[in-house]
This record gives structure tokens, sequence and C-alpha cells, in this order.
């Protein structure tokens, strides 16, 4: 059980960092990355 | 022709892969239409490796993330969105979204159950060449797109040149449906037509050789086995130390041992091959190995049977 409180602390940098990430634009970059086909990953680029 | 090993409740396992396979891309029209989804949610990663350019795809891969992140307008960039992301699944769920929620994990686990000549759980070097899949995240997927892009592209060098997800789930269903893309395929989609072939080929042989020796995703969900939320636990006083858990393993390993290994990918099999329900998923990584309880039971036993 007390490994699972290092876990939940884990966790709660994940969201931290989500958050920063999503205020600094990141999301979007991830969003316009995504929409596009990526030629790289199909063999392609 | 050898076959792997059935334990009961694969089944149950296998309904929930095809579930969450079929969740990620779940606008099958795509494929018909050879073009890639541009919904909003694909801002939003999802935990297992799913190429964001598979048509059907409605999230984003939280590996080519990461490595799109690692640097932006040709600038070293901090990926705390993609990173966050990581650290989230893994802090939760750990290897359990190689396991369960992994599409790629998925199509390895079926191409396992292909009667073939041989069925190797283990060989000479297997251990070392585990390793692999730490060098492919620390230098594919961060400091060759960080330091080797150009000015303006950031190359995920992972997903060029091994990711077999995305030739699998991306490239064949576009380049099929596409005939415009289909004419660009050149040197670099044969390559990866290679790498997957053997991918697969090496999964009729061995239990997912992608998660052991080169995924960078089960490198990185990997480190949080020992701490993520849900996980696997040992108890040592229903344990006999039969081996029927590690008989089982797709992994290769000894979950008695080593029930928090990084290596561990939650499958659960362990735990339902188990006939004395010593291994269980539940809240925390734990061994009860409490000599004094495990002592009380036996002097319980022992008074009982007098």
């Amino acid at each position: 059980m007390k490994r699972a409180y290092f876990g939940i602390a884990a966790g709660v940098i994940g969201l931290v960092l989500i958050a920063y990430g999503v205020l600094s634009g990141q999301a979007g970059l991830v969003l316009q990355k995504a929409i596009r086909v990526c030629l790289e990953c199909v063999g392609l680029g | 022709m050898a076959k792997e090993k059935r334990v009961k409740g694969d089944g149950k396992r296998h309904a929930i892969q095809a579930a969450v396979t079929l969740a990620y891309n779940f606008k099958l029209w795509n494929f018909l239409s050879g073009s890639i989804s541009q919904g909003k949610t694909k801002s939003i990663c999802v935990p297992g490796l799913n190429c964001y350019s598979c048509p059907g795809a409605v999230g984003a891969c939280p590996m080519g993330a990461l490595q799109n992140t690692v640097r932006n307008g040709g600038r070293i960039s901090f990926p705390y969105y993609a990173l966050g992301m990581l650290i989230l699944f893994g802090a939760v769920l750990g290897r359990l979204i190689c396991g369960f929620l992994c599409p790629f994990g998925f199509v390895q686990d079926l191409l396992y159950k292909i009667p073939f000549f041989k069925k190797l759980r283990s060989f000479r070097g297997d251990r070392a060449l585990r390793w692999i899949k730490y060098a492919v995240l620390l230098l594919l997927c961060i400091l060759f797109p960080m330091f080797l892009s150009g000015d303006w592209v950031t190359v995920p060098f992972f997903c060029k040149y091994i990711c077999p997800s995305g030739m699998l789930f991306g490239a064949i269903p576009l380049t099929l449906a596409n005939p415009a893309l289909a004419s660009q395929a050149g040197g670099l989609f044969w390559w990866k037509i290679a790498v997957l072939a053997v991918i697969v080929l090496l999964s009729l042989l061995i239990s997912r050789p992608f998660c052991r020796y080169l995924c960078p995703l089960g490198a990185f969900y990997g480190l949080f086995n020992r701490i993520a939320i849900v996980n696997l636990q040992h108890s040592e006083d229903k344990c006999t130390h039969c081996g029927a858990c590690e008989a089982v393993c797709p992994m290769g390993i000894d979950p008695v041992k080593d029930y928090a290994s990084t290596e561990c990918i939650r499958c659960t099999r362990c735990a339902r091959a188990c006939p004395h329900g010593a291994l269980h998923l539940g809240i925390g990584a734990q061994k009860n190995s409490d000599k004094k309880q495990a002592a009380a039971n036996r002097r319980k036993a022992g008074r009982k049977n007098k």
C-alpha cells in the first residue's frame, strides 16, 4: 500500500505536467501532428 | 506443432483488448476512404501504442507525441504534455497497459496462438536483448529527435525507422485505400514492411518479441511497475512455489520471485493459473510475506487437524 502513495504522487506530477503542457500550447502541437498523415510513421516520409 | 498453453480467462482478456483496439480506432469508415480522422480528440494521447495515422484513430500515440514535442520550431523544448500523459498512465496502471490496452500487444498475443514448429519461452541472450528497448526509448524517441532533427521539422526517429504499429495500422490500410499515397512508397516503406514482417514471424516463435526487446512505451511504463497504483500482489502464505505461474508467463519471468518486475505486462495469466489464489491485482505492489501471519495460519491449521 505504501508504494501506491508513490504512484499517486507520480500521477499528480503527471497531471501537473499535462496542465502546464496544455497551457503552453503543446496539446495543440500534438493535435496538429495527429490530424495530418504522418508520412514518417507510414514509411513515406 | 507447438502450441501456447491455455489459461482460463484468456478469452475475456482478449475481448477487452479487442474492445480497446476498436475504441482507439472506431472511425472505421476512414479505412474505406483512405483518410485519417481530423477530430479534436486527437490532441489526447491513448495509453497504448496506436499510430495516429491509422485511418480510424481517434487519439494520439503517446510515443509519437513525445517525439514530436521534444523539439519545437527548431528549438529543444521540454515535452510537458506528452511526458505528463506518459507519467500519469504509468503511475496508475504501469505495464498493465501492455497486457490489456495495447493494440499491437493484442496482435502479438494472437500471432503467438498460431501453432508453430517451436515456441521459445526463453533463450540465451534473452535477458540482455531486453535492454535494447531502453536504448530505443532514450536514443530514437528522445535524443535523436531532439538533436538530430532539422531546423523546422522534428523527425520522429522511432516512428520513422522502427514502429511496426504505424505500418500495420497506418501504412498498410492507407496505401491500400489511397493510390496517391501508395505511389509514394519507396525504400523506407519497404524497410518498415521488412521490420513488421520480422516481428510477425518472431511473434509466432516467441511471445511478445516487440514488447520484450524494442517497445519504448513498454520500457517507460515498466519503470512504474513498482509504484503503479493498480498492481500485482503476491501472498506468500498462500504460495506453494509450484511454478504454475512461471510456466504460463508470456514474458518469461517468475512472478513469485519478482512480481513487480519491469518486464511484467500484468496480463494476469499467472494469477489465473495459480491454483491457490496467491497472485492477484490490487492497489499497490505488495508482497504479503508476513511471516508471523503465515506461521499463525500454519498453527491454526495444525490445531484444526488435531
